[in-house]
Order: structure tokens, then sequence, then C-alpha cells
């Protein structure tokens, strides 16, 4: 009998909680899915303002008085630092309408310059053909970080080709 | 034979100089270091310790007559470890996007040694009171730690600070270096050194 | 991504220790030895592999199934704790005296804060089982590198005569950040 105690508080306040965290994560569940729509669609708010928006297989198509003005689609690249996740604008013309990066883990100065809005915003009206760096294309990277420009790139290039 | 009252002040305070969990007992750091680049990233995670040390010293300390002695550390890990997990699902829904800036750093409170420390020496031998007051102590020491070092590192690091949808920008040249990881433990031996210079530890 | 490329990354350009912070509370604890430093980290390397493995099965059999992956911090913990018991008690029953030198490490380990991050980077990364324990390696050779480099500085200048306020964790904390800054020379290989 001695030697049951501990095994029983043990399995009790595993069971116990258990409950408490299943009963937590059902109650918090709802709300963790709309806080994460709602700060996707105000990304893509950003690219596309005063849209409808419907979300098919991860892919955001923004529609204006029922027509359709664009999509956006989110992209995850290997950065320098790691994962970055961008979110690419597309007109219906296959054209880069805006670029926002939603996170990324790249050097703070350096590479993180890739990442911010004046950078992203050289790649407004590029086409397919265009998306390469110069003097290929119309791209210019941010001088040593070079990683982390390519990987925006790459990701913006990756956009285009989905949806 | 009267009980001595628990001087409730005293095990507050001490947390927060005299037996300061970071800067004294030199516990904690692996958060420390990596989320003191910005003193808003700082304060979140004072909060979320602080939510988990707390909880974690109440439940404990509320059932240290029901503990057996030799499951202790089990039941402490799970008790701690769920705090952090529902820690997590609250600031998920919150804002995923400080869930994500946490990074790895807000499941690994679990690990804490603060916590588990505090849970083990103090908090499941006292009344629920006194380890109230010693976790409050500690949070507030653990905050005083770490929003200082962010506070150096944000100002010269990146030029200024960004706090809350506020920015106030001080240096033109800031010293990217800082917000690198030789940065933060240069400037945590320089703050150590600093306070052992001036005495307080 | 490649094995190779998992397991010089983890190592060297993204040093557990030395780049991401984790696995402080040991590494400043323990680092003024040598010795102790370098059984340690053996120590560590065992447990990170072994735990990868573990917790793998349990993400994949238990965990994604059953849809409670919100449990996995609790499940990773104890399946760590529990393996370091084990270890504990097999070691004790059947090498004593290797235990006796040995066996204080593995109850720090449990609370080191690079096993748990490890596992919980194989399950964020999805790595297959072959990447969890090579990530697995790599973390614990990473941890073992950073500490005995450390403590290979800290015995050395132990002899050194230095202001009172600079002795103990201040140059502790400077040598690291000197380490942490040469393992930035990395950073470029790779990509």
């Amino acid at each position: 009998m001695k030697a049951f105690k501990p095994v029983l508080a043990l399995t009790l306040t595993c069971v116990i909680w258990g409950l408490i965290l299943g009963y937590v994560h059902k109650m918090t569940e709802p709300r963790i899915e709309e806080a994460e729509r709602r700060e996707r669609e105000a990304k893509v708010g950003e690219i596309f303002p005063g849209c409808q928006f419907r979300e098919e297989n991860g892919i955001f198509y923004c529609f204006r008085d029922n027509q359709l003005v664009g999509r956006a689609v989110e992209v995850e690249t290997k950065g320098y630092g790691g994962a970055i996740k961008v979110l690419v604008g597309i007109n219906p013309d296959n054209t880069v309408r805006g670029v926002r990066v939603l996170s990324h883990s790249e050097t703070k100065g350096i590479g993180s310059r890739a990442t911010e809005p004046s950078y992203l915003s050289q790649f407004e009206n590029l086409g397919w053909g265009d998306l390469a760096f110069k003097p290929q294309g119309k791209v210019e990277a941010v001088t040593g970080a070079t990683i982390t420009s390519r990987a925006i790139l790459e990701a913006v290039r990756e956009a285009l080709t989905r949806g | 034979m009267a009980e001595e009252r628990p001087n409730l002040r005293w095990e507050a305070e001490k947390g927060i100089l005299r037996k300061n969990p970071v800067f004294v007992i030199l516990l904690g750091l692996c958060p420390f270091l990596a989320i003191s680049k910005s003193v808003e990233d700082a304060i979140w995670m004072t909060l979320a310790f602080g939510f988990v040390l707390l909880g974690s010293c109440l439940v404990t300390s509320f059932s240290r007559r029901w503990i057996p002695k030799n499951v202790r550390i089990p039941i402490f890990v799970v008790v701690i470890s769920s705090f952090v997990t529902v820690t997590e699902l609250i600031i998920r829904a919150y804002s995923p996007t400080l869930r994500e800036h946490l990074g790895i750093f807000l499941p690994l409170i679990t690990v804490n040694c603060i916590v588990l420390g505090r849970v083990e020496a103090f908090s499941s031998k006292r009344s629920v009171l006194e380890s109230l007051a010693d976790a409050c102590g500690m949070t507030a020491g653990f905050g005083l730690a770490i929003v200082s070092i962010s506070f150096v590192r944000e100002l010269l690091g990146s030029g200024g600070l960004s706090l809350f949808g506020r920015s106030l920008v001080l240096l033109s040249q800031p010293v990217s270096g800082f917000l690198l990881s030789p940065g933060g433990f240069l400037v945590m031996g320089g703050m150590l050194a600093l306070l052992k210079k001036l005495g307080v530890i | 991504m490649g094995l190779l490329s998992i397991f010089l990354v983890t190592l060297l350009i993204n040093n557990i220790v030395l780049t991401r912070f984790i696995g402080l509370c040991s590494y400043f604890g323990i680092s003024s030895n040598l010795r102790n430093s370098a059984m340690m980290g053996m120590a560590v390397t065992f447990v990170a592999v072994s735990s990868s493995a573990v917790t793998w099965f349990i993400n994949h059999f238990l965990l994604t199934p059953f849809g409670i992956q919100y449990m996995r911090i609790v499940a990773f913990i104890l399946v760590i704790a529990s393996f370091v018991q084990l270890v504990e008690i097999i070691m004790r029953k059947t090498m004593p005296r290797f235990y006796s030198a040995f066996g204080i490490y593995l109850p720090l380990i449990t609370v080191n804060c690079a096993i748990l991050a490890v596992n919980l980077i194989n399950f964020e990364e999805g790595y297959s089982l072959p990447a969890s324990l090579v990530n697995g390696l790599a973390t614990g050779l990473g941890y073992t590198l950073a500490i005995v480099l450390l403590a290979g500085i800290r015995e050395r200048l132990a002899y050194e005569e230095l202001p009172r306020s600079l002795q103990g964790a201040p140059i502790a904390f400077i040598a690291a950040g000197l380490l942490a800054l040469s393992f930035q020379g990395f950073a470029g290989i790779g990509g």
C-alpha cells in the first residue's frame, strides 16, 4: 500500500492536468483560429485595401464589388537565419502587386533590410521575366545580404506559380 | 509557543535584489539572453514567466501536504509544464505574432531553473501566502534583470526604443552587434561586473 | 534539407549555446572545470539523441493521430525526465563506478534547456526520424564544443589576476561573448 501512494498521486496529477489542458485547448482553439485569420487578413489588406477575401487552399482571393482584384499567396522560404514567410499580392495579369514579409529571423540591420517595405516596393508591377537579379532582371539585392535577398526573390517567383 | 508570523514583505523583497534570481543566483539564463533584444519582448516574457511561476508556486504550495516526497519532481514538472502550455495557448489566442516572436523560449520556461528551483526549494514547503510573496519577488527580480539588459541592448543595438507601437530614436549610429549573441553575453558580463563593483551583488 | 547540412548548421553556424542562447544555466555552472564540462557534454549528447528518437515516436504515434499536439510540452518533458531517471537506474546497477563519477550530471540534464529545445525543434521543423537523430547529435556535440571551449578558457583565467568586480561570473560571460564572436565567423558557410 505504501508504494501505491506515490503512483496514485502522480497518476492523479497527470489526469487532473490533462483534463484542465484539454479544457483550455477547447476554449482557446476558436479564438486562436480567429486571431490567426485576423492577422493574415490584415496583412493581405495592406496589399489589397478595401477588399473582400475568400480563402481557398491557402490562397486569398480578393474581390472588390464582386470583381476579382487579385490574389495573395503566402510562401515560406529559407533565409539566412531561418524560415521567412512572404506574402505576395498578385494582379490578375500575373504581375506583382505587392510583397510583405510576415515573419523572419534575419540579421537585424543587414538581412532585415531586405524585409522592409521600402526594399520590397521594387517588386511592384514586375512580371515573371523581370524576377531575377540585375542585370538579367530588375531586382536589386541588398548589399551584404545576398542570402536574404535571394530567399525573398525565390519566394516571389514561387508565389507567381501558385493559384 | 506562538508561531512566528511570516514576514511577507521580506520574502517578496529578497527576490528583487539580494537574491535576484538572474544576477545573483544566475538562474533562468536561457530566455534571458535571447529575449533581451527589445524591451517590449522582455516585458512580455516577464509576464509569461510570472504567470507560470505564480501559478506553479500557488498550486504546489496549496497541495504540498498531499505530494509524496519521492515522486515530487515529476509532479512539479507536470504542474509547471501544464502552466506553460496554458500560457502558450492564451498568448496564441491573443496574438499569434507575439507567440512567434517569443519563439522557442516560451515553452522553454518549462525547464527554467528559476521556476523549478523556487517550487522545489520554497513553495512546496511553505504556506500559500509566503509562496505567493516569494514568487512575486522573483518575478520582479527577473523582470528587473531582463528589462535592464534589454534596455541597454535595444538602445545601443538599434538606436532607440520601440514600445507598444511608439518609437523613440536616440542614436543615429547604432552598433548592431549588441543585438547579436556576442553582444548579449558581453552586456551581461558588463552588467554583472558593474553590479559587483557597485557592491550590489 | 540534407542531413549533412542539418548537422553542420546546428553544430557550428547555429550553435545551440553560442548563437541560440539555449542551454546556458548549466553552461555557466559547470564550465569552470574542464573535465566536468566534457562529461556533461557527453551526457547531454547521449540524452539529446535518445530523447529525439523517443519523442519522434511519441509525436508520430500518439500526439498527431489524436490531434493533441498542444500536449507536447508536457509529454516531451515527462519523456526526458523519465528517460534520465531510467538511465540513472540502469547505470547505478550495471556500471556503479561510472555512475559515481558521472551520476550527478544526470538530473541536471533534465532541466537542460538544450534537451527540451532540440525535441521541440524536431517537432517544429517536422524532421523525419533520421533528421531528428542527426539534429540531436549535432545539438549535443555543439553544446559539448561550446562548453569545453569555455571551460578551457576559464581554467586558464583562474590563474590570472583579475579585478575583483570581474572575477567569477562577469569574466565568464565576457569570455563566452568572445567565443560567440568567433563562432560568428561560421555564419557565411553553407547559407
